[in-house]
């Protein structure tokens, strides 16, 4: 009985410390998985924002708009690390206030979410590895009969059927498995945008990716191709953000993108 | 950046030992919390399940004793027929997006855990109950004692003793299990192993060492159960005082036979 109670005391109290959320925080989910955009390392330095749960540190292109959102909202940034499939309904339920993710407002997730205006812009690629035959394509057609795959839920994976004579296999759920997965040999390659495509090539020298050329890529919209903001349905952030968003203007954006890249922890030499 | 294996292990080991300690401390939290609560529940499940009904029973007694049951029935059925890492995901985010309830993410782990193990410890725990002989329950009904007395008193300690083991299996099974919270985003072992695997793109070196941290987990808890299980044996050898016809006797009993199954 006393051991019950003390159980209970316990639990009692794990529930209420975690119930501090308090207000003036401006709250974010990302995956912290997808490079450059937003990572996850266990040391911090300025640029990085701690994890709530006390989980390491985040930092990428995400989290440095994050940061400039936040300080224009004049809100404490927090960081909830939450699974890519978790996002969309973290959001909706208020765990936390939006979503800065890379995440594209693509007609489907427009139906449950509000999005900001576009925060990037990208091309989409394909990462292969530097020793495979597809290694030289410029046009979708050259990547025929290769196993290419894209990102579990993403539109990265609906455009695959565009190449001719493809072999699209099972969607995987991270860009790392993805990664693991090519350097292995399990498959030829995968969809993804430029600024993941530079990082992870970065990364893993003997990977590289096909820029193709103009006209000879994926087709797909101008809103498929860009990120921006994921929030609730009639959110009152939406203004607000619209408004910081539309002062950091196109230099400033490619320049933290490619500072995003150098940073990554896999580019450190130790 | 390392080259070889054991560079690989050491440099993962040296970024995110302390994260890594963090997640175990929280899968090791878990786990205890929710097997012994899981525990609780069951136990209160069968004990409820059992109560005799006889057909003299006024209705009143007999309509909501059945009700409770075919609930209980329910609740063991559904929560041992859907896999926990389903009902983690319907649980944490059904309940933040129509009962508006934001749990904590320990909370709703600890909360997902228990109710999981409380319908396979519910199972369990009636079948520890059948285990007892038939006349330890006459016996008590013999002596006057109420169902919950016969079942507190009697039944349960040896009901109880008979399924150590699988008790302690149901804890062991829990700190491996306790890794699918991953997709609430827990931050448990796993969680903070894709973590480390996701930042340096290392999947085998990285789970490598998780699988040793479970392992070492695991066995020690084991090794410990054993032990506690040889406790509540208590002594293999042991002297009776005194028998009927000599009051002053001692009889030695020693503990050559072992039971089946040590």
């Amino acid at each position: 009985m006393k051991k019950l109670l003390a159980l209970s005391l316990v639990v009692l109290m794990i529930l209420m410390s975690s119930l501090a959320l308090a207000e003036g925080t401006f709250r974010v989910g990302m995956e912290c998985n997808y490079a450059p955009f937003n990572w996850t390392q266990s040391e911090p330095n300025d640029f990085t924002v701690p994890i709530e749960g006390g989980q390491g540190y985040a930092d990428g292109y995400d989290v440095q708009i994050a940061r400039q959102i936040a300080e224009g909202l004049g809100k404490e940034l927090v960081i909830v690390k939450t699974e890519w499939d978790g996002l969309p309904m973290g959001v909706t339920s208020g765990l936390f206030d939006a979503i800065i993710a890379g995440m594209s407002p693509t007609e489907e997730r427009k139906a449950t979410l509000d999005f900001s205006d576009p925060y990037y812009s990208s091309d989409l690629v394909v990462v292969v590895r530097k020793d495979s035959p597809f290694a030289s394509a410029k046009s979708l057609a050259e990547l025929s009969g290769a196993n290419i795959t894209g990102q579990l839920n993403t539109f990265h994976y609906t455009v695959i059927d565009q190449i001719p004579g493809v072999n699209r296999l099972n969607a995987m759920d991270t860009f790392p498995a993805m990664v693991v997965a090519l350097q292995s040999g399990v498959i030829d390659g995968y969809v993804a945008e430029r600024p993941g495509a530079e990082a992870d090539t970065k990364a893993n020298p003997d990977l590289t990716y096909v820029l193709f050329d103009e006209g000879q890529g994926f087709q797909a919209s101008q809103a498929d191709v860009s990120i921006a903001v994921g929030l609730q349905k009639g959110s009152p952030l939406t203004a607000d953000i619209n408004q910081i968003l539309s002062g950091i203007d196109h230099e400033t954006r490619i320049q933290m993108m490619l500072d995003a890249t150098d940073r990554q922890p896999l580019n450190q030499d130790e | 950046m390392p080259s070889d294996f054991f560079g690989w292990v050491a440099l993962i080991l040296d970024k995110y030992g302390a994260l890594f300690l963090q997640g175990t401390g929280y899968t090791l939290l878990v786990a205890l919390t929710g097997t012994v609560m899981g525990f609780l529940l069951g136990l209160l499940v069968a004990i409820l399940r059992t109560i005799p009904v006889l057909p003299k029973d006024p209705i009143l007694k007999r309509i909501p004793v059945k009700a409770l049951s075919i609930l209980m029935s329910i609740y063991i059925e559904v929560f041992r027929g859907t896999p926990m890492i389903v009902q983690a995901m319907v649980i944490y985010y059904g309940s933040a997006q129509y009962l508006k309830l934001n749990m904590p993410v320990v909370f709703a782990a600890i909360f997902i855990v228990s109710i999981n193990t409380g319908a396979y410890m519910a199972e369990i725990i009636r079948g520890g109950i059948l285990s007892v002989d038939r006349g330890q329950r006459e016996a008590a009904q013999a002596i006057g004692m109420t169902h919950w007395q016969s079942m507190v008193y009697v039944i349960l300690p040896q009901a109880v003793r008979n399924i150590m083991p699988s008790i302690g299996n149901e804890f062991v099974v829990n700190i491996k299990d306790s890794s699918v919270l991953n997709v609430i985003s827990f931050g448990e072992l796993f969680f903070m192993s894709k973590s480390a695997a996701g930042t340096y793109l290392r999947y085998f070196e990285v789970f490598f060492v998780t699988a040793c941290i479970y392992l070492a987990l695991t066995f020690t808890i084991t090794r410990l159960l054993r032990l506690v299980e040889k406790k509540m044996d208590g002594k293999s050898s042991y002297t009776i005082m005194g028998s009927q016809s000599h009051s002053k006797s001692m009889i030695r009993i020693t503990g050559e036979e072992q039971p089946y199954g040590k």
